[in-house]
């Protein structure tokens, strides 16, 4: 008899009845999960491959583009654009790899992409080139130099043999090189960075702008850099219809609109061209699937072995059905949804491309075989296993600077889990169990997973939800599904959302909440209700202010002193209250707000008419109704632009101290904190330290003049400790940001609003920051999101924490987000696991839009900083994403360490 | 109602000292001095300093606690602070912990009133869920009687769910009068045998005995699991084990929580300026603890090995 039987029995006699299984019948076989599981060998095998495999970038797809681009000189832009895309999808290389059931990939490469010099050219190109050099006289180049990319994994950090290092990630053949470079000099004065930023001076404030973005008071423009992203891609059109379907309607759709406006005077002649783009952009990715159709067929002739020969047939099969019908089988719909998933990836520079809620959108395939016998769960499993690796092959060609210091090398394929039905039922499937445990069986960074926390989803499914965080990847994320419908309805109401479509919302990369639709979906007869993005990219407007940077600013009278640029004009004011502080970098705040929404306006407006997306734009909802893409807000949901701000609870943690101990207690003048600032506390700096911890600055041999200050700094009231006195500035500024963003209006016209992630910019903003008032010390990482503590500040337990976090109403902003690490030993066994749930439950109850956890040694990670080589496979969450450790940069990597660091077993 | 309690510690989201996720109190005062003690700040009902040299910056530049202490007991040595306990031991001031920014020097205990403690709890029991609660824990929480009294007769008004761990070493009226208010209790049982029960904690067991039986014929209607942390060559014997099965069975107890002996202590010890004869000994083996969970459940008593106590 099993131990845990025989104390049941025994307990049973005395009368003692334990409930096993409260609040619903737990799985039985949870305890053996606690154990790492594995994935099936096919997927282990490619999963092998991925470690292996380095970034590689090649000229095949720009090379293509341009070259039908400048053929079609005079031809209607938009019809330009699909033609060139046709060009270029048709003639990539189609490469299948032994062992694949999903094929196909961006480029020819395990793990390839390519630069699009047609939305900027500059920075590609190898530095002693004079095109980098004009790049670097930008403000934008700033965010190069302090971003730092892990350099073991997969990243070509340096070149070496035949292979050139490109944007600090991606490898390129040499004899690559003159090609790149000859591509991007034709887009000199074409591409959307030099177009745009051909306009962007004329607003007045561009200078300013420029020097922002110079001093990283911002970390990048949005315009040229990843113009799309932070969505939910919609996988409907080609699911219900099939290519050659909506091919036809695009014909039929040309002969209604040809020639009428239809009463729009503005852009109703348009449609016709852009139906004339859909039908052309279908047949690049039709001629791009029959290429790899008879790639497979070409590889079965020649080989021997049977299995894979029947393999390469079946793959054939289901490419030359796929490129034309509605699929017929679940491993047909994955297969295509994969294909227009990269196939949007190949379209535009994007990151943060989100599958939605997948589990939901696959449902119909997945149920229909699963009745019919066709299909097994274990094959299934495998299937989304392989879905795991070819998502976690995607990279995402950037600057070094958006790439490394954003993004940390991650293209936040977020695939969301649970939420409501259009009805307001639990929306959970058992595809979405799988989908769970092939999250934890074959553990990748992509596709991350995100659960829509809602009171109605069962009790097994949350459960198989904590199960899945304990294996230590970070995923599932947990939002608060109510908190984004209140959140969607809010922004989204004027352009006409209601209850029951808000349900249907996904997060889009990392955490952004993204408006969806639903659509009726039918398959042999039944009707299905599916989700999908129905909305333009989030996360583009303003990209991440550096909040406890524009309070030093505010301090210095609108200089840096990093690189001695006067940035703001000098406000000139006392700063004798806390009231006039507080003014003054709401004004700055403003200011910056002001400049950078005007100029990335532009650059988004030069974007939307040379490079509008043609694909992305026939998938979603209302393109095809209206006949117009993304640009002439065809989308149906238009009011995306957001500001998204950094560093959050450092700069809570400042204007707290500078209150309490320059206006009340009075016992410092703020000239006093200012150079005690610009001193550092009397500490090295942080670049000579080589550490972004905290926990590792050095003290200056004569450091001692700013000991008692830097004291207090530290010992003043911190965010994270239930403490009303820093909680309620904390509730002043974001009662403040969440309405001040809206009085921006992004080239839309719709009203922009908050975003508060970090992504990776908590990292390079930190290092471009002084010492803050806080006690945090010059060059050092902010505290990650927005919600999390600062390393070591939170001293009274997550309970604590969850009352400050929610003093304010999380529903205003697009997003919040907080980490949280739990020590292994709370969460052994079931009960562990349902002590996890009630934890999270528990703050999302409070209005909590966001938690997740890190469950990593600390030991650990310093010994893989040394030898990145021996921890291939390990996985940190950072602040919205599961990345590999060898992948990101060291101040993030310091960030992560001391946050576990510092705290104990709770 | 002034009474004020000395803590040396609070924990949220505590979950393996009493059903569900809680809140845990540390009171500071012990009458045991076990060798093996992981808390051994607990034992004086007083303020003391502590040193982790982990986190001190010493090597870092910095020096300030030198000339913060009035007795000149800190000095430095090769890039080292070195503490001379006698002297600091005599302090009240603890003006060393104030001039420390990092906490390498720390002022172990600080006084709560009662309704100090309800408003953490306030606080906290919106995240217990369904069945957590408060878990007093110490040191050794009797100590403190009047304040512990006074605490959980407040807890009862609310509703709130309590547990104890505790030795049991206090007059039995004191006890059973607390116990009324204890929803919830772990009592150790360190060794069967007196005098080596006071050989290793300093005192007799013979009052733990007599209280735990007290409380088994009074109409307490808590839920009473012993525990008992094995320590290697001194509780593990057979014939101990024999022992505590026929005092369990002559009581009609039936739930024992063995804890698995770890060296989590050592490094408070050395905080505080005290050698830890502990230091060397291995974790109790899952060897160990196995065998001594087969023995009791042959004899139908319930045996949980550390955290695996069913709630």
């Amino acid at each position: 008899m099993s131990t845990k039987k025989k104390l049941a029995e025994i307990l049973a006699s005395k009368g003692l009845s334990i409930n096993f299984q409260s609040g619903g019948v737990a799985p039985p076989e949870m305890i053996d999960r606690e154990i790492n599981k594995k994935p099936t060998p096919r997927a282990d095998k490619l999963r092998n491959i991925y470690y292996d495999t380095l970034s590689s970038a090649n000229t095949e797809f720009p090379y293509w583009y341009t070259r039908k681009w400048n053929e079609l000189e005079g031809e209607v832009t938009v019809v330009r654009r699909a033609e060139s895309l046709k060009c270029a999808f048709s003639h990539l290389t189609p490469v299948i790899f032994p062992g694949e059931k999903l094929v196909m990939q961006k480029a020819s490469y395990y793990r390839g992409s390519f630069p699009m010099p047609w939305l900027s050219e500059g920075f590609f190109v190898a530095k002693e080139d004079e095109l980098y050099k004009d790049a670097l006289e930008r403000g934008s180049a700033s965010s190069d130099e302090l971003s730092k990319f892990g350099t073991g994994g997969g990243n070509v950090t340096e070149s070496f043999g035949n292979v050139v290092s490109i944007a600090g990630k991606f490898g390129m053949r040499k004899e690559e090189i003159p090609i790149l470079v000859k591509l991007a000099k034709m887009w000199v004065g074409k591409s959307v960075d030099d177009v745009g930023h051909k306009y962007e001076q004329m607003v007045p404030e561009y200078k300013m702008k420029e020097n922002i973005m110079r001093t990283l008071i911002c970390m990048f423009d949005s315009g040229f850099t990843l113009p799309q992203g932070r969505e939910v891609i919609n996988y409907y059109y080609p699911l219900q219809y099939g290519f050659d379907e909506l091919k036809k309607m695009a014909e039929d759709c040309k002969s209604k609109v040809a020639g009428r406006a239809d009463g729009d005077g503005l852009v109703g002649m348009d449609r016709l061209y852009f139906y004339e783009a859909v039908r052309i952009i279908i047949e690049g990715i039709q001629t791009w699937i029959s290429n790899y159709a008879k790639e497979a067929k070409r590889l079965a002739t020649t080989e021997k072995d049977s299995v894979q020969k029947s393999e390469y047939e079946e793959i054939a099969d289901c490419l030359e059905w796929v490129a034309h019908h509605q699929p017929r089988t679940f491993r047909e719909a994955l297969q295509l949804s994969y294909i227009v998933h990269i196939g949007c990836l190949n379209e535009d520079a994007i990151s943060g491309l989100s599958p939605g809620r997948l589990g939901q959108v696959l449902y119909p395939w997945f149920e229909q075989d699963m009745k019919a016998g066709k299909i097994t769960e274990n094959e299934v499993l495998e299937l989304l296993e392989l879905h795991r690796v070819k998502m976690t092959c995607i990279d995402c060609f950037a600057s070094m600077g958006v790439v490394g210091g954003v993004l940390s090398g991650n293209t936040f394929n977020n695939l969301s889990i649970g939420g409501l039905t259009k009805d307001g039922l639990s929306a959970t499937n058992p595809l979405e169990m799988l989908i769970v445990e092939a999250g934890i069986t074959c553990a990748t960074p992509q596709p991350t997973l995100s659960l829509l926390y809602d009171e109605k989803l069962p009790e097994e499914f949350l459960l198989k939800c904590i199960e899945c965080d304990k294996t230590g990847t970070g995923y599932p994320a947990w939002m608060n599904n109510q908190g984004g419908i209140q959140f969607i309805m809010e922004q989204y109401g004027p352009e006409g959302m209601t209850i029951s479509e808000a349900r249907s919302f996904a997060i889009g990369g990392c955490l952004e909440t993204s408006p969806c639709s639903w659509k009726e979906l039918t398959l042999n007869g039944k009707k299905y209700s599916i989700p999908g993005g129905s909305g333009q990219p989030t996360s583009v407007g303003v990209h991440f202010i550096a909040n406890p940077k524009v309070l030093e600013l505010v301090l210095t009278n609108g200089k840096d002193h990093r690189t001695g640029i006067q940035v703001y004009p000098p406000h000139n004011h006392k700063l004798d209250t806390y009231e006039d502080l507080w003014y003054t970098f709401k004004m700055y705040y403003e200011m910056t707000c002001d400049c950078l929404t005007t100029t990335n306006n532009i650059q988004h407006d030069i974007w939307r008419r040379h490079n509008m997306s043609v694909f992305s734009s026939m998938l979603k909802p209302d393109c095809l109704d209206k006949g117009h893409h993304i640009g002439h807000l065809g989308y149906r949901y238009n009011g995306t632009y957001n500001i998204e701000s950094c560093g959050t609870s450092n700069m809570t943690n400042s204007l707290v101290a500078l209150k309490k101990l320059v206006y009340e207690d009075k016992k410092y003048t703020l000239d006093e904190m200012t150079t005690a600032i610009l001193h550092n506390f009397g500490f090295e700096n942080a670049e000579k330290i080589g550490s972004y911890s905290l926990a590792d600055q050095v003290k200056l041999p004569n450091g001692d003049n700013y000991d008692d200050l830097y004291g207090d700094c530290l010992l003043a009231p911190k965010y994270g400790n239930d403490d009303p006195y820093a909680d309620s500035i904390l509730k002043e500024y974001e009662d403040w940001f969440c309405e001040m963003c809206h009085n921006y209006e992004s080239l839309y016209a719709k009203p922009l609003y908050a975003c508060q992630i970090s992504v990776s910019t908590h990292g390079a903003q930190g290092r471009a920051t002084l010492a803050s008032a806080d006690g945090r010390l010059a060059g050092t990482t902010y505290a990650d999101g927005s919600m999390s503590a600062y390393p070591g500040t939170d001293k009274n337990g997550p309970y604590a924490l969850f009352n400050s976090a929610t003093v304010w109403d999380h529903t205003k902003s697009q997003n919040s987000q907080l980490n949280l690490k739990v020590h292994p030993s709370a969460i052994n066994g079931i009960e562990g696991s349902k002590k996890l749930l009630e934890l999270t439950r528990a703050y999302m109850r409070k209005g909590g839009f966001h938690i997740q956890y890190n469950i990593v040694d600390s030991k650990m990670l310093k010994d893989a900083q040394q030898t990145p080589e021996t921890y291939r496979d390990l996985m940190v969450r950072v602040a919205g994403f599961t990345q590999y450790w060898c992948e990101i940069g060291k101040p993030i990597q310091d960030e992560v360490i001391a946050r576990t660091e510092y705290e104990g077993v709770m | 109602m002034n009474t004020k309690g000395l803590l040396f510690d609070i924990q949220s989201y505590s979950v393996h000292d009493g059903p569900g996720c809680r809140t845990l109190f540390f009171l500071s005062g012990c009458p045991l001095h076990c060798d093996w003690c992981a808390n051994p700040e607990s034992w004086k009902l007083s303020q003391k300093v502590m040193f982790a040299s982990s986190k001190c910056k010493h090597s870092k530049g910095c020096t300030r606690c030198k000339s913060s202490c009035p007795y000149g007991a800190i000095n430095f040595c090769d890039d080292e602070l070195i503490i001379n306990w006698n002297l600091c031991r005599k302090c009240t001031t603890f003006e060393c912990t104030k001039a420390c920014f990092y906490e390498a020097l720390k002022l172990c205990g600080k006084y709560y009133s009662v309704d100090d403690l309800l408003k953490i709890m306030d606080r906290d029991r919106q995240y217990w869920g369904e069945n957590g609660g408060i878990t007093f824990s110490g040191g050794e929480p009797f100590i403190q009687k009047e304040f512990l009294l006074e605490t959980l007769k407040k807890c009862k008004e609310r509703y709130i769910h309590t547990a104890i761990e505790t030795t049991a070493y206090v007059d039995t009226s004191s006890f059973l009068e607390v116990m009324n208010y204890i929803d919830f209790a772990f009592i150790d049982v360190k060794h069967m045998d007196r005098d080596q029960h006071k050989k290793k904690t300093g005192v007799y067991n013979d009052l733990i005995f007599e209280n735990i039986k007290a409380l088994k014929s009074s109409n307490w209607k808590g839920r009473l699991i012993l525990r008992m942390p094995v320590i290697k060559d001194f509780n593990d014997t057979h014939e101990n084990i024999k022992k505590i099965v026929t005092f369990m069975e002559t009581l009609d107890l039936f739930e024992i929580n063995i804890l698995p002996f770890h060296r989590m202590g050592d490094s408070k010890w050395t905080q505080l300026g005290y050698d830890y004869l502990y230091k060397d000994t291995e974790p109790t083996s899952m060897y160990t603890l196995e065998h001594i969970q087969s023995i009791f459940l042959d004899h139908d008593i319930a045996c949980y090995i550390g955290h695996e106590t069913l709630f």
